[in-house]
């Protein structure tokens, strides 16, 4: 265990990064406090029964615009130990690389056939399964010419598991330059999806995630 | 893969939440705790109060689109663990834990005061996710309470401890106390945040 909290890394070429990271070392938690940083999600049965779809905005309606994906994988605590009954928030912008979400100013173009909104719940084995359109990547940094690599937005929570991450996409030749994904450093192989075939479901591409929930989340599961 | 000194599996990288984290998962009933869930008989127990301020970034700015999620014990000081589950404590109508994106910077967050855990103050844990920053954790404190000067996270920050201590700004027409903390980022007068990966 170090002796020392973090510093936490600014992201290159990204301004909210610079205006928002704490500049001071992490304090580290004294042991008899440690359990009360610790939440525990109380489960949610929040998923719809059709969010697991995010090609189409409801089962009646046309695909949207671009390539569709399905994204596949487990979540597992850093010993292994599958998290089921987990809720996956899943968020991603349309083929054109725009979010529907009323902050977005962007101006690319919309898509009235795409949410990219979704939640699913991992099984007991905490595997996971949704569709998506493949994301297209935005310009995040018109002055300096930055975009946003392609990527899929996740949240994960139930128990003491708390993650929010993103998985991106091998080869897009936007990852070297984004700031987070410098961040992680090597690291960043790991928030990588892995192509695989999509058999014979109504897809064009597919992904294998798996998620690892680790360091404090395992207080209550171990 | 795992990682050959402690045997576990490397974790999947935390990322930024970015600017769009969806209004559409908003959830009512983990916005206010205070009630069990909208038009369902069921309350907390305890002492109503409404934990307000703003989030700030390094230049004094409203941090527009940060979500926040707080956890804390109940009213007996008791958190809602698998460790506690069965324990004559529990509030059946209290789960601890609240969830909200706040598009403005500025919060409001309904719940009780939450009890003296053993050898502690009262306190709410406050997780901040936003753009440009993974997951940061700090714990707020409650002006006036006993043990505020025992706690061991109080007298972990030192000179610091002021800036975990909400100040309590009166009471509402219906009842609620209200306590004021501010969240700063960055900069001058930044609040402290804890390690909870490497302590
Ligand atoms: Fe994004």
């Amino acid at each position: 265990m170090a002796n020392q909290g973090r510093i936490l890394g600014i992201g290159p070429t990204d301004n909210t990064s610079d205006q928002r990271t704490p500049r001071q070392r992490l304090r580290l938690i004294p042991e008899v406090a440690r359990e009360s940083f610790v939440p525990v999600v109380p489960a949610r049965y929040a998923a719809n029964p059709h969010e697991w779809d995010m090609t189409r905005t409801a089962p009646d309606r046309p695909r949207a615009a671009g390539v569709p994906i399905e994204v596949t994988g487990r979540v597992r605590t850093a010993s292994g130990r599958a998290v089921a009954g987990a809720l996956l928030e899943v968020w991603s912008a349309n083929h054109f690389g725009r979010y529907r979400h009323i902050e977005d100013h962007s101006g690319l173009q919309l898509d009235e056939n795409h949410l990219g909104l979704g939640r699913v719940l991992t099984d007991d084995a905490g595997r996971y399964r949704f569709w998506a359109i493949s994301p297209g990547a935005y310009l995040a940094r018109p002055d300096i010419g930055r975009w946003r690599p392609k990527h899929i937005h996740m949240s994960i929570s139930g128990g003491s598991s708390r993650l929010i991450t993103q998985m991106y996409f091998p080869g897009e030749p936007n990852n070297e330059t984004d700031p987070m994904a410098i961040l992680m450093g090597d690291a960043f192989e790991r928030n990588l999806g892995i192509p695989r075939d999509a058999g014979d479901v109504d897809v064009e591409e597919a992904y294998d995630f798996d998620i690892v929930v680790g360091g404090r989340n395992a207080t209550f599961f171990e | 893969m795992t990682d050959a000194a402690s045997n576990l599996l490397p974790a999947t990288n935390e990322d930024t939440c970015g600017p769009y984290f969806p209004i559409y998962f908003a959830d009512p009933a983990l916005e206010d705790l205070t009630r069990f869930d909208p038009g369902v008989v069921g309350a907390a127990a305890g002492t109503a109060i409404i934990l307000r301020g703003r989030v700030l970034d390094r230049h004094g700015e409203l941090a527009n689109g940060a979500v926040l999620e707080f956890w804390q014990a109940n009213a007996n000081g008791i958190y809602r663990t698998p460790a506690t589950e069965g324990h004559e404590g529990i509030d059946p109508w209290f789960h601890g834990y609240g969830r909200m994106r706040i598009a403005s910077g500025a919060y409001e967050f309904r719940t009780i005061l939450p009890g003296a855990a053993p050898g502690r103050a009262p306190n709410v844990t406050i997780t901040i996710f936003s753009d440009g920053i993974n997951r940061i954790v700090t714990q707020v404190f409650f002006d006036g309470q006993a043990g505020n000067d025992s706690d061991p996270v109080l007298q972990a920050v030192g000179d610091d401890a002021p800036k975990l201590i909400a100040r309590h700004d009166g009471r509402t027409a219906s009842g609620a106390e209200v306590y004021v903390f501010d969240i700063v980022m960055a900069g001058p007068g930044e609040t402290p945040f804890f390690d909870d990966l490497e302590s």
